[in-house]
């Protein structure tokens, strides 16, 4: 049992970081000009200096920058003002009802939604048209695709909210709010002192990766940016993707030259947001304890409320328009509802998008699978070596979960895609199931660490006393006692698998159709109808799989009363 | 009366029989290729950006099931010069057998690509039965594609033209040039735009632009190495220089494609769009996408006009199955079915003297709705620019605009 526990952290290391070494080597050689397959074998710099005198370079790196860090700093400004004026609200509780399936909403299907909401034509203008505006012809504005990537930015930080809301109450969680709240008050201390010189300082360390990966993930993001972010010039990542894809293969040079730079681009990044933090902690030690008791910002404390409100509106305004779209046959603006319905894009959308789901839901599956497997079993090991007083560093682990959120996708996609055509296993379901498990596994990881840690080691000590058999025990208790998180852990892995876009793409060789790439696809100028159709398909289907999760193990469990929560 | 009636047609059966046996006997080597289609699985890389030709492509893929146990998988992407790409990438490596991609559907610069780098099967569409009944004679795009020999590595699908619709509410009287093009957006400031280039129909609209404003439009049937490029697309430039700030979005944005044109030709964001497909209008009109007020024109001195091709890809491990689709997309069959605005509404590629009287009688008797002109109204089809210079234009596009 010992030895054979000690393998799955080696297999689980390995399944992501080989690919994603592999695939980063894969794209340093070409961007140097190494890439036999297409006849260049000599290094230089050559490719970069093409890059940096590119027309569009300029264009697309200020579009990536301010994606990237307005998303980043929006999302993680709003889900602190959130959480330090509603927590422990009636409003908050409803919030964190909703956060899973506000997670689960894929973010294509989401970026298009925002699309059908903010456009000139969109639901927000018809709700005032014409009356309030007199528009009787959308206005000339650039609420989508703007050259600047604000939309964009925008739309990234919505989405982005709810999980950092997320960690916010995990790492909430870690530390007693209750007392520190009392103290707080006892001091005289005004509720936004109490959050930001009491609780913050402490929260932040728990934020501190997911916001990094927020980071890394808005300044490479591909398919929402396809959707709504600038088209002349796109964001960096959308022109490398192009160049990678380029009917003139050398192209790809310039491509790989570009990821090369992305990926150093979010080096930068993080880096500078790390210092920024540093530097911040530094200044602001002093007035940590300079006994100022209120604030300003105890002024715009109901913003908080506001933005919770907004955010929650915004996903469900988002749902309600793909789906009025979805039934529409005449939609004319600036109609506020469609003047005729139908359901003939609903019963031939279904019948077309039967075969990307099942796709979609195979490999999902599978790599939900293998991904929950592993993580069990290091979960396991890390418990059992625990157990024998030897503690892992739990630090450590962590940048190794996060590394697969930090590095950008298109970084190293396109070497993993050159190895796949070498070895023949592109568009194979192995290599498919294999590239969805690398960004399976972290969430997965995350979702489940906490709970399975703090597992009462008594009940097994208790199981195996009376069964004389760890395995048995194991499986027959600590397992269904852990079903419940469990399940929504492979509800979440299995919710990042369907929103896979890039990876499907580069390593799928055009077989693999899920309802992912088929939507993005389609949303790049198809029949709004059939695009709403899809676009819900691939919000329901891992909506489903979270409503499953939640009701499978009550059910299961419907007879034992202390399992229901 | 009975026995006699029953005799005749047993008498007609046998006759359609034979008739059958003998076409498909004639040719032992289209019987080898039907032979070896059967149980093949062909993955097709199409444009998928239009959901009525998506619908098209199943349906007859569902037939070729039938008929021929061949299975279609369509590959939708979005700018089929990202496949050439690929299948060059796979060349390179190697892979000579078993390709990802084995049927394609092109036409111009990415044909030429392909055609240039070896990248298609050798020439086949002699063996296709259907292929006899291509208007070669008075359709020369058929076999010259952007000027470019098409040598039989290439089977012809469809035919194209470049159209423009305007809302007939909204609009009295549509541009019926480049130059009314300009005073019209300057009447109607932000009403107007294009595709960006390099899709193509973006793309399309540049060549249309230019070959109406340049001063020596005989330089564009050659190479485009061949002439002074500064020289003839100064006018162009001027052109768009001049219209951009007066575009939608002031020609800072501008639409992917010829779907994003007619949805927001619905909403009332633009006045003009443009198409392809010269039925696409009645089209839309039938599925409630566009208002029926809808109309379509063309410039008067006439526009761009090509046909669109089929090509099976060199490394295919399935070019027989990708032949015998093919020659069922070629058939009368699946031509009339494509032609009929209410499914597609692309022009036929087949020549309506050599089909026989019931195969011509598919063809007839569709409705032209209001918004389909006529062939006399679609007027002179202008060719198509040598398909060099389509990447020199791109190239110089995006280096201008793309900022």
């Amino acid at each position: 049992m010992k030895s054979r526990l000690r393998v799955f952290p080696l297999l689980t290391l390995s399944a992501f970081c080989v690919p994603i070494l592999l695939g980063l080597f894969g794209t340093w050689l070409p961007a140097f000009g190494y890439l036999p397959a297409i006849g260049a074998e000599d290094f230089n710099l050559h490719n970069f200096r093409e890059l940096f005198v590119h027309p569009a370079f300029p264009g697309a790196l200020r579009a990536s920058l301010i994606s990237g860090f307005g998303a980043t700093l929006l999302a993680l400004f709003c889900s602190i003002w959130i959480t330090l004026s509603i927590y422990g609200s009636l409003l908050w509780r409803l919030l964190v009802r909703l956060l899973s399936p506000l997670l689960a909403v894929p973010h294509a299907a989401f970026a298009i939604g925002f699309t059908f909401l903010v456009a000139p034509s969109g639901l927000l203008v018809r709700c005032i048209s014409p009356e309030l505006t007199g528009f009787a012809a959308p206005p000339d504005w650039q609420t989508v695709k703007d050259p600047y990537g604000l939309s964009l930015t925008l739309a990234l930080a919505c989405k982005e909210i709810p999980f950092l809301l997320l960690m916010c109450i995990s790492g909430l969680n870690q530390l007693d709010i209750r007392r520190t709240d009392w103290i707080g008050r006892s001091l005289g201390y005004s509720r936004v002192r109490i959050w930001t010189r009491l609780v913050l300082p402490r929260l932040y360390p728990q934020l501190r990766l997911p916001v990094l990966a927020v980071l890394a993930y808005s300044l490479s993001v591909v398919d929402v940016a396809i959707i709504l972010g600038p088209s002349l010039p796109p964001t960096l990542a959308v022109l490398v993707d192009r160049w990678f894809n380029d009917a003139d293969v050398t192209s790809r040079l310039l491509g790989a030259a570009g990821a090369t730079w992305l990926f150093l681009l979010v080096a930068c990044s993080i880096g500078l947001f790390l210092a920024a933090e540093k530097l911040i902690t530094t200044c602001a030690a002093g007035r940590l304890v300079n006994g100022s008791r209120t604030t300003v910002l105890d002024k715009v404390r109901w913003l908080g409320n506001t933005l919770a409100v907004a955010v929650m509106a915004v996903s469900a305004l988002c749902f309600i328009v793909l789906l009025i779209w979805s039934f529409a046959r005449s939609y004319r603006f600036p109609d506020l509802l469609p003047t005729m319905y139908s359901l003939q894009f609903w019963t031939k959308g279904l019948d077309h998008a039967t075969e990307p789901l099942y796709i979609t839901f195979v490999v999902g599956a599978l790599a939900t699978c293998a991904g929950i497997i592993l993580v069990i079993g290091c979960l396991e090991n890390e418990v059992r070596m625990q157990q024998r007083g030897r503690r892992a560093n739990g630090q450590q682990i962590m940048w190794l979960v996060y590394m697969p959120l930090l590095v950008p996708q298109i970084a190293f996609l396109f070497g993993i895609q050159t190895s796949a055509v070498l070895l023949h296993l592109e568009g194979k379901w192995l290599s498919m199931v294999g590239i969805h498990l690398v960004f399976v596994l972290p969430y997965i990881f995350l979702t489940l660490s906490n709970v399975y840690r703090s597992f009462d080691a008594r009940y097994m000590q208790v199981a195996v006393a009376l069964s004389g058999s760890p395995i048995q025990s194991f499986f027959r208790v600590k397992l269904p006692m852990l079903l419940k998180p469990v399940a929504f852990a492979m509800a979440t892995g299995f919710a990042v698998s369907v929103a896979q876009y890039l990876p499907t793409m580069y390593i799928g060789a055009g077989r693999f159709m899920t309802i992912t790439t088929e939507t993005v696809s389609l949303a790049g100028g198809s029949d709004r109808r059939v695009i709403a159709v899809y676009a819900l398909c691939q919000f329901l289907l891992p909506l489903l799989v979270y409503c499953l999760a939640l009701f499978l193990p009550a059910w299961l469990f419907r007879q034992r009363k202390a399992m229901q929560n | 009366m009975k026995q006699i009636k029953r005799m005749s047609l047993l008498g007609l059966m046998l006759m359609l029989l034979m008739q059958t046996a003998w076409a498909a006997g004639e040719d032992p080597e289209w019987q080898n290729i039907l032979q070896k289609a059967e149980g093949q699985t062909v993955y097709f890389n199409a444009w998928g950006g239009s959901d009525v030709i998506n619908d098209y492509i199943r349906w007859a893929g569902a037939q070729v099931k039938e008929k021929y146990g061949v299975q279609i998988k369509h590959v939708k992407v979005t700018d089929i010069g990202d496949v050439v790409g690929r299948i060059l990438a796979e060349k390179s490596a190697g892979r000579t057998a078993g390709g990802t991609v084995d049927l394609v559907w092109i036409n111009g610069e990415n044909f030429r690509a392909m055609k240039e780098n070896g990248l298609l099967h050798a020439p086949y569409t002699q063996l296709l039965p259907n292929y006899r009944l291509v208007d070669t004679e008075n359709k020369p795009t058929t076999l010259m594609d952007f000027t470019v020999p098409v040598d039989n590595l290439e089977a012809p699908w469809g035919m194209a033209q470049l159209v423009f619709m305007y809302d007939s509410a909204k609009v009295a009287v549509p541009p019926r040039d480049m130059h009314e093009l300009l005073q019209f957006a300057r009447a109607h400031p932000g009403r107007v735009t294009y595709p960006a280039p390099p899709g193509f129909h973006g793309t399309t609209f540049i060549k249309q632009a230019l070959l109406e404003l340049t001063t020596t439009p005989e330089a564009l049937a050659g190479p485009v190495a061949e002439s002074d490029f500064a020289a003839v697309t100064a006018p162009l430039w001027a052109f768009l220089d001049e219209l951009h700030p007066l575009m939608w979005r002031n020609g800072t944005t501008f639409t992917t494609g010829a779907s994003e044109m007619k949805q927001l030709l619905n909403d009332g964001e633009i006045l003009l769009s443009l198409s392809f497909n010269p039925n696409e209008a009645g089209n839309a009109i039938a599925s409630g996408e566009l208002p029926d007020t809808i109309r379509t024109y063309v410039h008067k001195d006439g526009t761009i006009g090509n046909t669109h091709f089929l090509a099976v890809v060199f490394n295919s491990s399935v070019a027989e199955g990708a032949m015998v689709f093919i020659n069922f997309l070629m058939s009368p069959e699946a031509q009339a079915r494509k032609e009929d605005p209410a499914v597609w509404g692309d022009p036929t590629i087949l020549a309506m003297n050599k089909l026989s009287v019931e195969q011509k009688q598919l063809f007839e008797n569709f409705p032209r709705g209001m918004a389909t002109l006529s062939p006399g109204e679609l007027g002179k089809v202008r060719l198509e620019p040598h398909a060099s210079w389509v990447e020199a234009l791109e190239k110089a596009w995006i280096a201008r605009y793309s900022k």
